[in-house]
């Protein structure tokens, strides 16, 4: 049976390759979804945890807490509390990073036995920190001992810098502390051996610095234990302090759920419930777990239409299958096989083409994966910034699913086998008719459904930016009606297209060789065989289209919104020194630091000096306060920093910096005082800044737009409803500004030189010792816009779909063409043998493919153009951030629809290229099965 | 060479190579037909009949020896030129069905004019609706390959062979699939055209029921002429 079966396979070996890669990519696709999706959040996780990291300077993973124990016989809760850490790691599951742990006696006061002068009575306490040796470096004297006592009985200790000045102590000098006694009432002693810092690489041991640590003697721990602890705990005051760092980096995902519940019992359930304080690495992973219910739902939403594409060419294989089979499958069973042994031969075919598609397809998954990680824009990659990719349960849960549904696809033409003289006889029959969709009018109600659906979001559109705001997904009802348009409008093109065909057919009668004229006719009688691929076609092009869109409009409307909020590349306010009264009391006047420090900045192309107060206000009609942020500029140097998109203003950026700059007390304001408070250019407009000091301005101009200005501000109320509140703005001259409400602190804004970034000028503050009150960088601000897992996952899973769609749609592609050549290759044989020239049949081939391949792709194309208009602004919504500020709009970018062009292009040059071999090796005789031998 | 015969075989052999070294299907065919004839060409399964044709029909190439048609050998002709000389002088009628399934039976018969670059005209849908009322389906003319029985399929396809007015047609066992009435009918039709159009035939058979029509008949029989 094997036998025959290879060579049955081998036989049909075209359309087992295409068969084979077809099931390769589904395996590989479907695989790659729950591979990428971990992937995808263990990063947003990671993300959290590192950004955590870097802005609060904390190590995000830990879990601390203190107990203070009186009177603790044989040292019981002592000891407990000293498995705790090892218990922790062990229940979460998690790699230990570093435990901190101190223990600490009482403050209590201590004697000098050198009785110096100047000694100061001092309060310490004695302490030990685990492992502490070889995170500090010692700044003066020495460690203390292994034995941790000296010669004389003195308990050795180290003080940090701050303790020796704060107390006044010397290293080399001896205390006695004077209310605490060695169990056996015998004086405790301590020598100061030394003066400690923070080591070198400590990384995060020291959560509490040392400089903090301004009244501890740190003696070795080994002393401490044996004198204060265990027996002898019972007469001591201990405080044990301990804090377990673990490892984030290897926090997974999946992980997530153990880690929240076993801390959650550590902290409010178990032994150690009274000392833990609840940590803060579950605020980060609340933000996590809600960012992540957002983005699963919308990458399945994304993910949708790729797997209905799959599950359509399966039904394409399915179907060709069935129709290559079927006569081999009567011939078997005329030979008197049973049934069961046609079911097993093609199940045992079945079985070698999924299995092996699964050892190729499961890799290929994690590496698709790993380029969804990759994607920066639709069909863009940035491969240097792929994903950490590692195979899960749920993985292979899917890659079983895959591989059980490729194998009915090809195994169930031997199931039908029985019905294939009817089913034959139908077929021949139907050749005229119409599909049982256009009988039904499916074109016409999917497009009625879906533009119902279009009109319902277009009326609906706050909303929808509403829900999402308020954490919702996408809604998936607007998604699928972009999808029902693109199958409805696809189907109407296939309604039409035969009568397209007949139309070009008759307007040429006259010209068409012999041909042309046999594929026209092979069109328009045979052209119904062809509507799945061409639906395919038209489907897979006109999602590209369409996510083309969709991903670059997203991307570059974020992109936009980030740099004009920012206004500038690098905003740097300095600290200023507010200058005191005589009582003490603040003036709010300041004195002003050097600005002519700025010409230094190597960094800087432009530089302006800009006062902005965001909490400024004005009294509105019914004397109610209304907050407004005041600017103070000087028009020229910010004009040549900054700029506003002309196409969003109703005259030149330029123009309004030019009505303010003629108008010495001009203001230029939002223009919602205009729409909402009804003022008027001319108008006189008083204001206040943040300490209430009032000025008034001529208001010369209203915008809708200026550097770093959104209008409205969404957001959420505590609980949880969105909200919309109009911003105002008011925009006067620096100088003026400074003269009404004082010299108050300024922020300079700073346009960077091409090749020169943040890190120089950070250097060249540090150069210059400044101290930084508020520091602006664009370019973080972007970095955070790229990385944004919402925005990166559809990119990825658009993208990837696509990729994944075309290559189907190749192979499904090959496979129809493979089968109608294969299935014709008598009557080309016969049309060779009258005289048919290879190039006529090639031609022929050619313009078979023009009516097929190139109209839908035409077809395709005008259908994504179409969505792309109609569905684009409103999905967009869907994906605005809070703080959108910039009027959303459509992008196409022709270098996108380059790739996609040329990617189509590639498919079909690729099949076309198969069909040529294939034709080129069709013998004409053996074609007519005229050779005798 | 007599100038009548619009074939002429001269010394024909074809080796084929096969597993296990070489077989000779044809070993030295002389032969020639007259122009106008109906010719039948005889001979059991495996005799080498269709190789013959092929080679006749420039098809296929023989290892040594050569063809003439009207005068012409094959030999010296590309594959281009052998191509025209097939949809311009030749007609073909095949043992099995042949008709491009996506055209009725006018524009099967319509298409091998077509072919033979003969403009669309009034004249030339008349001379397609002749030559099927020739076969005897005049009123089938618009039927789908699909639509009709293995005989009229064939009849449509005799029709193409000689609506373009070709010199010779070559006919490949176009009774096999048939039963002898249908048979008879065909090899009538065949006798019809050498009578009205001038057509010479050549026809290869293994039905000794349609020698007695024949103007004459070359046999085979091991790749070698017995007659």
């Amino acid at each position: 049976m094997l036998g025959i079966m290879l060579e049955k396979m081998w036989h049909k070996k075209w359309m087992n390759i295409c068969l084979f890669l077809g099931c390769i990519l589904l395996i590989a696709t479907v695989v790659s979804f729950p591979i990428y999706r971990s992937a995808a959040y263990d990063r947003m996780l990671n993300d959290e945890f590192i950004n955590y990291l870097s802005s609060e300077g904390k190590w995000p993973t830990l879990i601390k807490g203190t107990v203070v124990s009186k009177r603790d016989a044989h040292g019981k809760t002592l000891a407990k509390v000293d498995e705790m850490p090892g218990k922790i790691y062990e229940e979460l599951g998690v790699k230990e990073v570093n435990t901190f742990r101190m223990l600490n006696l009482a403050t209590t006061p201590m004697s000098s036995d050198t009785k110096r002068a100047d000694a100061q009575k001092v309060s310490t306490k004695l302490s030990c920190i685990d492992n502490v040796e070889d995170k500090v470096k010692i700044l003066t004297g020495e460690m203390y001992s292994e034995s941790g006592v000296n010669e004389d009985g003195a308990i050795e200790v180290i003080v940090s810098q701050s303790a020796l000045v704060d107390m006044g102590l010397l290293v080399g000098e001896t205390f006695t502390f004077d209310d605490i006694h060695y169990i056996d009432r015998s004086d405790i002693k301590v020598i100061i051996k030394g003066v400690y810092a923070a080591g070198d690489d400590t990384g995060y041991f020291w959560q509490t610095k040392p400089e903090k640590l301004n009244d501890n003697l740190l003696c070795n721990s080994k002393v401490f234990r044996e004198c204060f602890t265990g027996e002898n705990a019972g007469k001591y005051t201990v405080t044990n302090f301990t804090s377990c760092m673990f490892d984030y980096d290897s926090i997974k995902s999946k992980d997530i759920a153990r880690i929240l519940d076993r801390t959650n019992y550590f902290c409010k359930e178990s032994a150690y419930k009274s000392l833990l304080k609840e940590p803060e690495y579950l605020k980060l992973i609340d933000d996590y777990s809600v960012k992540v219910s957002r983005i699963s739902a919308t990458l399945i939403i994304l993910q949708v239409p790729v797997l209905a594409m799959l599950a359509a060419f399966l039904l394409m294989i399915s179907g060709q299958m069935y129709e290559m089979e079927k006569n081999e499958i009567s011939v078997i069973k005329s030979r008197g096989s049973s049934s069961g042994q046609i079911i097993r031969l093609y199940l045992y075919q079945g079985l070698v083409i999924t299995i092996t598609g699964a050892i190729l397809g499961i890799p290929l998954g994690a590496l698709f994966a790993k380029m969804l990680g990759a994607t920066r824009n639709f069909l863009e990659f940035d491969l240097s910034q792929t994903l950490k990719v590692s195979y899960t349960k749920e993985s292979f849960v899917y890659a079983i699913v895959a591989v059980l549904v490729c194998l009915l696809s090809i195994t169930v033409p031997s199931f039908k086998h029985s019905r294939v003289s009817i089913v034959k006889l139908k077929q021949s029959k139907a050749l005229k008719r119409k599909s049982w969709w256009e009988k039904l009018f499916i074109d016409i109600l999917l497009l009625g459904a879906s533009l119902y659906g279009y009109y319902n979001f277009n009326k609906n559109a706050g909303n929808l930016s509403n829900a999402v705001m308020a954490g919702e997904s996408l809604d998936p009802l607007l998604y699928v009606s972009s999808s029902l348009f693109i199958v409805g409008a696809g189907l109407f093109f296939l309604r039409l297209q035969p009568y397209i065909v007949q139309l070009i057919y008759t307007i040429g009668k006259r010209f068409w060789g012999p041909a042309s004229h046999v594929s026209f006719m092979e069109n328009i009688k045979n052209g119904r065989k062809q509507q799945l691929i061409m639906l395919f076609l038209i489907m897979t092009i006109s999602l590209g289209m369409y996510h083309a869109t969709v991903a670059r409009t997203i991307l570059d409307n974020a992109i936009e919104n980030t740099e004009y909020l920012s206004g500038t590349d690098i905003i740097i306010q300095e600290k200023w020194t507010e200058i005191q009264d005589r009582y003490g009391a603040y003036t709010g006047d300041y004195y002003a630091p050097d600005y002519s420090k700025y010409v230094s900045l190597e960094a800087a192309e432009k530089y302006t000096r800009v006062l902005y107060d965001a909490n400024g206000h004005i009294k509105a009609k019914g004397g109610d306060n209304l907050t407004a942020t005041v600017m103070g500029i000087n028009t020229k140097e910010f004009g040549e920093i900054t700029m506003v998109d002309r196409s969003i203003l109703e005259k030149h950026y330029y123009e309004y910096l030019n009505d303010l700059a003629v108008v010495e007390n001009g203001v230029l304001v939002s223009s919602n005082f205009n729409s909402k408070l009804g003022y008027e250019i001319g108008d006189m407009l008083t204001f206040y800044n943040v300490r209430n000091k009032t000025c008034t301005g001529k208001i010369v101009g209203f915008v809708d737009y200026f550097p770093g200005y959104a209008s409205v501000e969404n957001g959420l109320n505590p609980d949880g409803t969105p909200y919309s509140k109009d911003n105002y703005l008011i925009v006067a001259h620096f100088d003026y500004l400074n003269s009404k409400i004082g010299t108050t602190p300024y922020e300079v804004w700073i346009d960077l030189k091409d090749g020169y970034s943040s890190v120089d000028v950070y250097k060249w503050i540090e150069e210059k010792k400044l101290t930084i009150k508020k520091y602006v960088d664009a370019s973080m601000k972007m970095q955070a816009t790229l990385e944004d897992p919402l925005l990166q996952g559809t990119n990825g899973v658009l993208t990837m779909g696509f990729v994944v769609t075309i290559l189907l749609c190749a192979v499904g592609y090959l496979i129809y063409w493979v089968m109608s050549i294969r299935e014709r290759e008598l009557i080309f044989g016969v049309l060779r043998a009258t005289g048919f020239h290879k190039s006529e049949i090639f031609k022929m081939l050619l313009n078979e493919q023009l009516f097929s391949g190139v109209f839908s792709i035409f077809a395709g194309i005008g259908i994504g153009k179409l969505t792309s208009k109609m569905f684009v602004p409103i999905l967009q919504q869907a994906y605005a951030s809070k703080n959108q500020a910039l009027p959303m709009k459509l992008i196409t970018v022709a270098s996108d629809m380059y790739r996609l062009y040329g990617v189509i292009a590639a498919v079909m040059v690729v099949s076309l290229g198969v069909l040529i071999v294939l034709l080129f090796k069709m013998n004409v005789t053996k074609a007519l099965k005229l050779g005798e031998e | 060479m007599a100038e009548n015969s619009v074939i002429k075989v001269n010394g024909v052999t074809r080796v084929f190579q096969v597993p296990g070294g070489e077989f000779a299907a044809l070993k030295g065919i002389d032969a020639e037909v007259p122009k106008g004839s109906f010719t039948i060409l005889k001979g059991r399964s495996g005799s080498g009949k269709t190789t013959l044709m092929n080679i006749i029909g420039s098809l296929d190439n023989p290892t040594d020896g050569e063809v003439f048609i009207n005068g012409t050998p094959i030999k010296g002709m590309s594959e281009y030129e052998r191509e025209n000389l097939r949809r311009t002088q030749m007609g073909f009628v095949f043992q099995s069905v042949s008709l491009i399934p996506s055209l009725n039976a006018f524009q099967n018969v319509e298409f091998s004019m077509r072919m033979a670059g003969i403009k669309p005209s009034k004249e030339r849908d008349k001379r397609v609706e002749e030559c099927l009322k020739l076969v005897g389906l005049g009123n089938r003319m618009n039927h789908m390959p699909a639509e009709m029985s293995g005989g009229e399929q064939q009849r449509v396809a005799i029709a193409r062979s000689f609506a373009h007015g070709p010199k010779l047609i070559l006919a490949d066992e176009p009774t096999a699939e048939l039963d002898s009435q249908m048979a008879a009918r065909v090899t009538e039709i065949f006798k019809e055209m050498t009578r009205k159009e001038g057509i010479t035939i050549l026809m290869t058979t293994h039905d000794v029921g349609l020698m007695g029509a024949a103007d004459s008949i070359i046999e085979l029989e091991h790749g070698e002429r017995i007659n």
